[in-house]
């Protein structure tokens, strides 16, 4: 009962990390976030490895740590220091930041809905992430979908991978460690590329407004 | 000896008389003192009425074979019809008394007077009916004397487009409703409510006669989207006749949407959950769209008509909480939703009625309803202005007035769903609960700016400047639902025995300050008694006026001028506007209003773009239901009859035409068969 | 909990303290305030020098403004220390619990901020109106905020009724999910109902940023002092609310006067420490454009409804 609890609140804390990255327009306001929403998630991970005693669950923690929590941030940091606060800042998205909040919110209740026959039927560490899991795959599509700087797209794209991350662990109680580990030089070479890219995109269009790239379209 | 048949023929008589005498007298001098009296004697037979009824044992039934002598006029009342004979005589006594005063802006009352007391009897007659003919004929008269009174003041030409209005409209909602009692009818083969009672919840058609009984009385009582005649219906009408409309005849609506839900109907199983979410729903977009309009309206009127609407989103939402706790078979909880609901009901008849004749007080006395042209009435016509106040405070639920009863026993019908065993249906109505808790927010917003714009500060134009207090007559009115207001939101019990003797319900108090309890589980859920409030309110003032007196002691009032700033006297035109005081929320709910912004300059040299010698701002806002629903079905259906019209093309030949095709359609149809 | 003559004593201590602490409560802040900004600050009693000098002084009352303007600050105290009547301190109930529950003091504040907005409007100058309209805003949008905090709460908590609400928090062992996002919730409201940063700076007269004070910018003597007083009694009873609705620890659970005397220092203390904590976060953040306000209710919005759906989704 006490360990169901504590799951239980290690859920409720992701879900207000998340919200914090949601609710941030500033860059550095919502990498921030992001980092603490890493500790998070590593400090969730580290309860399932204690849980179920699996060893291979700590170094996925430690990793997630090391590299969400600490080389993500540094490495945008880095490549985008170039560019002008007005590119790095989410001035006008689609849906204003306190639509999107309540949404997000709704889609927590959608994943919690959908997930609710699966969660009934398994153990208490996957019937608490499982919803959780879907709910950051949503809210991370959502964020996507209403930014229109390419930076805060990254965020969306952030995310939905500790989404996915979470929901790989807590249904199969780790991957085998070498996927794992390749799922995180993944993400890193994704998020250099993207982050490349993006100061490209700026170099090119004096914007990061994915707005522009439309005109790419061949008409 | 019947004293129910004596009660009832006097209260009809008596309005028939008040017709039949307005109809002679109409133009003497105090012709008006003459008909509103019998209005009122008659309001008082209807009360009388309806307390007989509820002192009685079981339902009474008479039947008038003379007046319909194919179909007769059977009339059954039991303690639900009694209920809303009550309420109508309650508010029709108060509307009357004002209006001796009220009909003196008239000259000539004959036919005034004449379709005021046909109005009423008419709503009685609704509610006393017994079969579907009757019922559709007196519902039919309403309408029509309500239509002949919203033109009334038929000069203007807004008034002849509004009134045409709540005639399409109010006939679209008729044929929904004629259409459930068809539907009844196909399974029963007969045209009277006791057959319906009968059929009960075997009927195989329940679903689809839900829903046109929904649209059908919704329409009647300004559900959104089918509200459009209402926000111009009610401005349109002579304030009194407002008063009875807004508080009585959009009750009558409820009347016939709950005859439908629970007495042609037995909710007990989950199928029937759906219609309360679907009525939360309505309700839930009614209540927020509805006062979102009346916070940023500046015709007193038309804000309180929008206030309506919202007022029947907030019942059906509790009809609909009541329907499902009921199709889960919790009892106890539906039955104290619908308390909170009936009570609600009582509640808005009275501090609207109170509200409409405010605002045609303040017409009466200034000939605008306008607030931008308003402002310090409070130093002329005190009275009306205190009254105008409670209705106020009784409208957006403070304690201690009666509005923030029914809104307390609602917000804890909505804590109750969590006794509901099915999830999603918790969650939806949980996310339902910020519709409602959001409309209260704003309606003290709507309120705060109505009064604090119309009454306080100073007068905004001359109109407001030079004034008099209103005859004592129209106060007398007014000071009769006001009383009431504050005895029902200090006394409680009063409101629940008359609703729970209505219903049928357990929840009758003895005592003035036994705690109202939403829920009996043992710890105490939650329980308000108000006689206590305001004793602790009492007991608390005194001992701060005291404290301060002592502390303080005897200081003096000085009267100096408004802070200026140092720069001058303040003008009656730096005050805040009706507009700019609403203009937050007019900004942060912009996607909703599309409010149109023009401004227009008139330069001083036409070289400078800087010097102006004026710039006139003008900003409007629009129904967006208006707009995008209901524009495009009349452009829609404009477009359709244009194409029909080819078809009529005044040749002969081709209306021959037209008749051989269709035999020919007809002959090979029969063949097929 | 029957209404016998102790538990009414003990029902007017409880208000008597909250009545008595609550300026005590802004002196603290106002010294928090002035200390993280490198301020000597004044005295934290200043608060009450200040009402007293003010009730001893004339009052000066607009020419255009009518008895509403004047009325105001008393309905507001009234209907303020009324609301704490019903609000435990240091012992887990109230007496006058059965008469009136949470939502209760939410209507008593709802009337006093009623004729405080009305005051606003009353005196005809563009400031006064300007408050009321931002105030009117904040103060609508926060009810759907807080009417489902207390959903929340009263899933968890087992109803509406102050005294069984605080009785199960004190009880409770596990830390309910809904729990930590009702506390979000209700902290960022009671940020918004106190008028503190970001919402509203209650330090400032400049009309950019003016909320509360604009609608109380014409007080003066007694007035001024009844509306000061009865800002700070109502936050004190949402402090008071949230530390016993959340933190319950310390408070006692007996009728003798020790414990009750311990139940009211750790009353203090808690409440102390909130009101430092709440001056920090107002040292450390800028107050936001009025347009931005609805984007922190509606994180106070979503953190509730999380809060519900953890409750009936577990």
């Amino acid at each position: 009962m006490a360990d169901n609890n504590v799951l239980q609140i290690s859920a409720a804390v992701l879900l207000i990390a998340t919200f914090a990255v949601v609710s941030r327009r500033g860059f550095m306001d919502w990498l921030n976030a992001y980092r603490y929403q890493s500790i998070v998630l590593a400090a969730i991970t580290a309860l399932i490895a204690s849980i179920t005693g699996i060893w291979e669950i700590y170094i996925a923690a430690g990793l997630t740590l090391l590299i969400k929590a600490i080389i993500i941030p540094k490495i945008l940091l880095r490549i985008t220091g170039k560019l002008t606060l007005e590119v790095r800042t989410e001035i006008s998205p689609y849906i204003s930041i306190r639509a999107s909040v309540l949404i997000s919110a709704m889609l927590v209740a959608l994943s919690y809905f959908l997930t609710q026959q699966i969660s009934i039927k398994t153990d208490s560490i996957v019937s608490t992430f499982l919803p959780v899991s879907v709910s950051l795959f949503l809210i991370g599509l959502f964020v996507m979908v209403v930014r229109k700087k390419a930076l805060s797209q990254v965020v969306g794209l952030l995310i939905l991978e500790n989404g996915l991350f979470l929901f790989a662990t807590a249904l199969t109680h780790g991957l085998s460690l070498v996927i794992e580990i390749g799922i995180f030089v993944d993400i890193l070479v994704g998020i250099i590329i993207s982050a490349i890219l993006m100061s490209r995109i700026n170099y090119t269009f004096d914007s990061l407004s994915v707005e522009n790239l439309e005109s790419l379209r061949d008409d | 000896m019947n004293y129910a048949l004596l009660l009832l023929q006097m209260t009809i008589t008596l309005f028939l008389g008040g017709s039949a005498v307005s109809l002679i007298l109409g133009g003497k001098k105090h012709a008006s003192l003459v008909i509103f009296s019998l209005s009122a004697a008659a309001s008082l037979c209807a009360i009388a009425f309806a307390s007989n009824q509820f002192l009685s044992d079981g339902p009474t039934r008479f039947s008038f074979k003379e007046i319909f002598p194919l179909v007769g006029f059977d009339v059954l009342v039991d303690n639900t019809c009694a209920f809303f004979i009550f309420l109508i005589g309650v508010i029709s006594l108060a509307v009357s008394v004002y209006s001796i005063g009220y009909a003196k802006k008239y000259g000539k009352i004959s036919s005034f007077g004449f379709l005021f007391n046909f109005f009423i009897v008419s709503m009685i007659l609704v509610t006393v009916s017994n079969n579907v003919f009757s019922f559709l004929i007196f519902w039919e008269l309403m309408s029509l004397t309500s239509f002949f009174l919203v033109i009334y003041e038929h000069e203007s030409q807004n008034n002849r487009k509004a009134a045409i209005n709540y005639l399409v409209m109010t006939h679209f909602g008729t044929a929904f409703i004629a259409t459930a009692f068809l539907l009844s009818f196909v399974q029963t083969g007969s045209f009277s409510f006791d057959s319906f009672r009968q059929l009960g919840s075997n009927s195989i058609f329940k679903d689809a006669i839900f829903v046109f009984a929904l649209i059908g009385f919704g329409t009647k009582a300004g559900m959104m989207p089918f509200h459009t005649w209402l926000p111009q219906a009610h401005p349109a009408a002579p304030s009194n006749v407002s008063a009875l409309m807004s508080a009585v005849m959009l009750k009558i609506a409820i009347y016939g949407m709950m005859r439908f839900l629970f007495d042609f109907n037995n909710i007990s199983s989950p199928d029937n959950a759906w219609w309360g979410l679907l009525m939360i729903a309505f309700g839930a977009v009614s209540s927020v769209f509805g006062i979102l309009y009346a916070v940023v309206e500046k015709d007193i009127k038309r804000g309180l008509a929008f206030s309506s609407i919202e007022n029947v989103g907030l019942i059906f939402m509790g009809l609909g909480l009541t329907v499902v706790f009921a199709s889960y078979d919790l009892r106890a909880l539906s039955a104290f939703a619908l308390m909170a609901t009936m009570y609600h009901v009582i509640n808005h008849a009275i501090f609207k009625s109170l509200l409409f004749m405010g605002a045609g007080s303040v017409q009466f006395a200034t000939h605008t309803k306008d607030m931008e042209k308003l402002g310090g009435l409070i130093k002329k016509m005190p009275w009306t202005a205190l009254l105008f106040l409670i209705g106020c405070l009784a409208i957006s639920g403070l304690p201690p007035f009666n509005g923030f009863v029914s809104e307390w026993m609602l917000l804890q019908s909505f804590l109750l769903t969590s006794q509901v065993p099915d999830t999603l249906l918790q969650i939806s109505i949980a996310i339902a609960s910020l519709a409602f808790a959001l409309t209260i927010g704003i309606s003290v917003a709507t309120f705060v700016r109505l009064f604090g714009i119309s009454f306080l500060s100073k007068p905004r134009s001359e109109l407001a400047a030079h004034i008099r207090e209103v005859p004592r007559s129209m106060l007398a009115g007014k000071s009769i639902v006001a009383a009431l207001a504050i005895i029902l939101g200090i006394m409680p019990f009063v409101g629940i025995n008359l609703v729970s003797i209505s219903f049928g319900l357990s929840g009758v108090q003895a005592n003035p300050f036994a705690p109202l309890v939403s829920d009996t589980h043992d710890p105490i859920y939650a329980s308000i008694s108000m006689p206590t409030v305001l004793i602790l309110l009492g007991c608390v003032s005194v001992g701060a006026f005291g404290f301060v007196r002592a502390i303080g002691g005897k200081t003096q009032k000085i009267t100096s001028s408004t802070w200026d700033c140092g720069f001058g006297s303040l003008s009656e035109r730096m005050q805040y506007t009706a507009s700019s005081v609403s203009y937050p929320l007019r900004i942060i709910f912009r996607f909703l209003f599309r409010p149109t912004l023009q401004i227009q300059k008139e330069l001083e040299h036409s070289s400078s773009n800087y010097e102006k010698r004026s710039v006139a701002l003008t900003q409007s806002t629009e129904d967006i239901f208006e707009q995008k629903l209901y524009r495009s079905i009349i452009s829609a259906s404009i477009a359709f009859f244009g194409k029909i019209r080819l078809v009529q093309t005044g040749k002969v030949n081709a209306y021959v035409l037209y008749v051989m095709l269709i035999l020919v359609v007809l002959l090979i149809y029969v063949r097929l068969q | 909990m029957t209404l016998d003559l102790i538990s009414v004593a003990i029902g007017i201590i409880q208000t008597l303290v909250l009545v008595v602490l609550a300026p005590l409560l802004t002196g603290i802040m106002r010294k928090t305030k002035a200390r993280t900004q490198k301020r000597i600050g004044s005295s934290i009693l200043q608060p009450y020098y200040d009402m007293i000098k003010l009730m001893k002084k004339d009052e000066v009352v607009s020419e255009s403004s009518s008895w509403i303007f004047r009325a105001s600050p008393w309905i507001n105290f009234v209907s303020v220390v009324a609301a704490a009547c019903f609000v435990p301190v240091m012992i887990f109930y109230s007496p006058f619990g059965l008469a009136g529950d949470l939502l209760v003091v939410i209507g008593l504040f709802g009337l006093g901020r009623f004729f405080t907005l009305l005051a606003g409007l009353d005196v005809a100058s563009s400031f006064g109106g300007l408050g009321s309209s931002r105030e009117m805003m904040v103060s609508a949008l926060i009810e759907p905020a807080l009417f489902i905090t207390v959903f929340a709460l009263s899933l968890t908590l087992g109803g509406t009724n102050l005294s069984t609400m605080v009785e199960s928090a004190t009880h409770s062992t596990v830390l309910a999910p809904s729990i930590i996002f009702a506390a979000i919730s209700l902290f960022i409201i009671i940020l918004a109902e106190t008028g503190r940063l970001p919402f509203d700076n209650p330090a400032t007269h400049l009309e950019l940023t003016m909320m509360h004070e604009a609608t109380i910018l014409e007080y003066s003597g007694k007035g001024l002092a009844l509306v000061e007083w009865s800002q700070s009694i109502k936050q004190i009873v949402l402090f008071g609310l949230f530390v016993n609705l959340f933190v319950p620890f310390g408070i006692s659970t007996a009728e003798s006067f020790a414990i009750l005397g311990i139940g009211l220092m750790f009353f203090v203390a808690k409440t102390a420490f909130l009101s430092i904590f709440i001056a920090f976060i107002e040292t450390k953040v800028a107050k936001w454009r009025l347009f931005r306000v609805p984007d922190l209710i509606s994180m106070a919005v979503a953190s509730s409804i999380i809060g519900v759906i953890f409750f009936y989704l577990k």
